[in-house]
């Protein structure tokens, strides 16, 4: 994709891209990246985020193990507790029903659907991926912190015209994955992957509505003349 | 402003100058930010902005309640982890340290520390605070969305020349907070962000915050 030159351009053109080109990612440009994302804020300065950045024969290795591998039971971590009321519910639905329409599978296709999972897996074929766990006893606020580190990287890859997706479903390979870079599973809670690459524009599955709430049911003003 | 430069000069701006932000912008700043990601859409965040009376009302109200110290500290989550190692133990005092400095004013001298901390409850002269909310079912997942679309948020504002400061301090105070704005008792108080004109040649905006050097952070594996 064109590379986005200011933040605007950057918030409006960044989308969980679910279809990725071979394209290969320079070392150089992921290192420019995550290097200005230092500068992401945390409280008190403890910059909890650490990951690993994987792509080539390593990253298909860790792929080739997880696809062979059970999921892991008990999760890492609950990614679901919101499904259990009906307003997530509901967005989580939607965004499953619009992504699936868009690749043209239907409701009754388990297969269909499973494969799409299955590219979950391979991070949709995305030449690099960058994994991300830090240490277990960080609490509330911290994950607040990875996300703005998360969030500052996904904004500026695309200013270096590259698109990206947030895999919180690699959770459900945790340990497998902390094995394989020798993080501690003891110490260190994994969080999710950043599939990043090159996406293909006109996929489908890259192109449907995404919805949002309107602004006034997430934000109030008071006192504004 | 580019993403990089927006990412790179975004520091937290104890110090702002006494000039009102439009409305409109920061509806701009926030309509955006929606376009944040979530996992599931869950779309977590929620925040009240104020200014004017409401926020006088509330930097009124704190500061009656601060002589009560700690037995009125009322935050809803550990702010700080308990236990803490190596690098993460080293920096929970550093940036404190290192703003004390530039502002030279020793250890021994509490009460003008003890001023300077009390800043963070006059949101440090902005214009516009900017509380932020979210249901108490979200799990810890839903607070990286919340601090997706907060950096969001922060990133934007240097777009439109406009500085922050993230502020979980106004944390301990959610029970005087909830006196003033409407915040649902389902609902966790998670965090303020102080919104304005930041004073830049202030020292207290001046002094370096360090980070960790890139490859202590980050791994890189078949490049």
């Amino acid at each position: 994709m064109t590379k986005a030159s200011t933040v605007t351009d950057a918030m409006l053109t960044r989308r969980s891209i679910r279809a990725f080109s071979d394209t290969p990612v320079p070392l150089e440009t992921i290192r420019q990246v995550l290097d200005t994302a230092r500068w992401a804020p945390s409280g008190c300065n403890f910059q909890p985020w650490e990951g690993a950045v994987l792509t080539g024969a390593p990253l298909r290795e860790l792929q080739d193990k997880m696809r062979a591998a059970p999921m892991q039971d008990p999760k890492e971590y609950s990614w679901s507790d919101p499904e259990v009321l009906p307003e997530c519910l509901a967005r989580l639905h939607q965004v499953g029903a619009d992504m699936y329409a868009a690749l043209q599978v239907d409701r009754g296709d388990k297969e269909g659907r499973a494969d799409f999972v299955g590219r979950n897996l391979v991070s949709f074929d995305a030449p690099a991926v960058l994994l991300v766990y830090f240490p277990r006893v960080m609490g509330p606020p911290q994950w607040s912190d990875v996300g703005m580190w998360l969030q500052s990287i996904m904004l500026l890859l695309r200013e270096a015209g590259l698109d990206s997706c947030p895999q919180e479903f690699l959770s459900l390979h945790a340990k497998l994955i902390k094995d394989y870079l020798g993080v501690s599973d003891e110490s260190h809670i994994f969080f999710c992957g950043i599939a990043i690459g090159c996406g293909i524009a006109d996929d489908p599955v890259n192109q449907f509505d995404r919805k949002r709430e309107p602004l006034d049911s997430k934000v109030q003003f008071l006192g504004f003349e | 402003m580019d993403v990089s430069e927006a990412v790179a000069s975004r520091r937290s701006i104890r110090a702002f100058l006494d000039k009102p932000v439009d409305q409109a912008v920061l509806r701009r700043v926030l309509e955006k930010a929606q376009n944040a990601p979530s996992g599931g859409n869950t779309q977590p965040w929620n925040a009240v902005m104020l200014t004017g009376e409401p926020l006088q009302k509330l930097i009124e109200l704190v500061a009656e309640t601060i002589p009560l110290g700690l037995a009125a500290y009322s935050a809803e989550y550990p702010i700080y982890p308990a236990e803490l190692e190596g690098r993460y133990a080293a920096s929970r005092f550093g940036v404190g340290e290192a703003m004390y400095a530039a502002l030279e004013i020793p250890r021994e001298d509490k009460a003008q520390r003890m001023e300077v901390f009390r800043n963070n409850f006059r949101a440090f002269g902005a214009p516009v605070l900017m509380l932020v909310h979210t249901p108490r079912y979200m799990g810890l997942p839903q607070w990286s969305d919340i601090g997706m679309w907060f950096q969001t948020v922060m990133l934007l504002l240097r777009e439109e020349g406009l500085d922050s400061c993230g502020q979980e301090a106004w944390a301990v105070y959610q029970k005087q907070i909830r006196e003033v704005v409407d915040i649902p008792e389902d609902h966790i108080f998670f965090s303020g962000c102080a919104i304005g004109w930041g004073d830049r040649d202030a020292a207290v905006n001046q002094f370096p915050v360090p980070r960790v050097g890139i490859d202590e952070a980050v791994t890189w594996v078949g490049f």
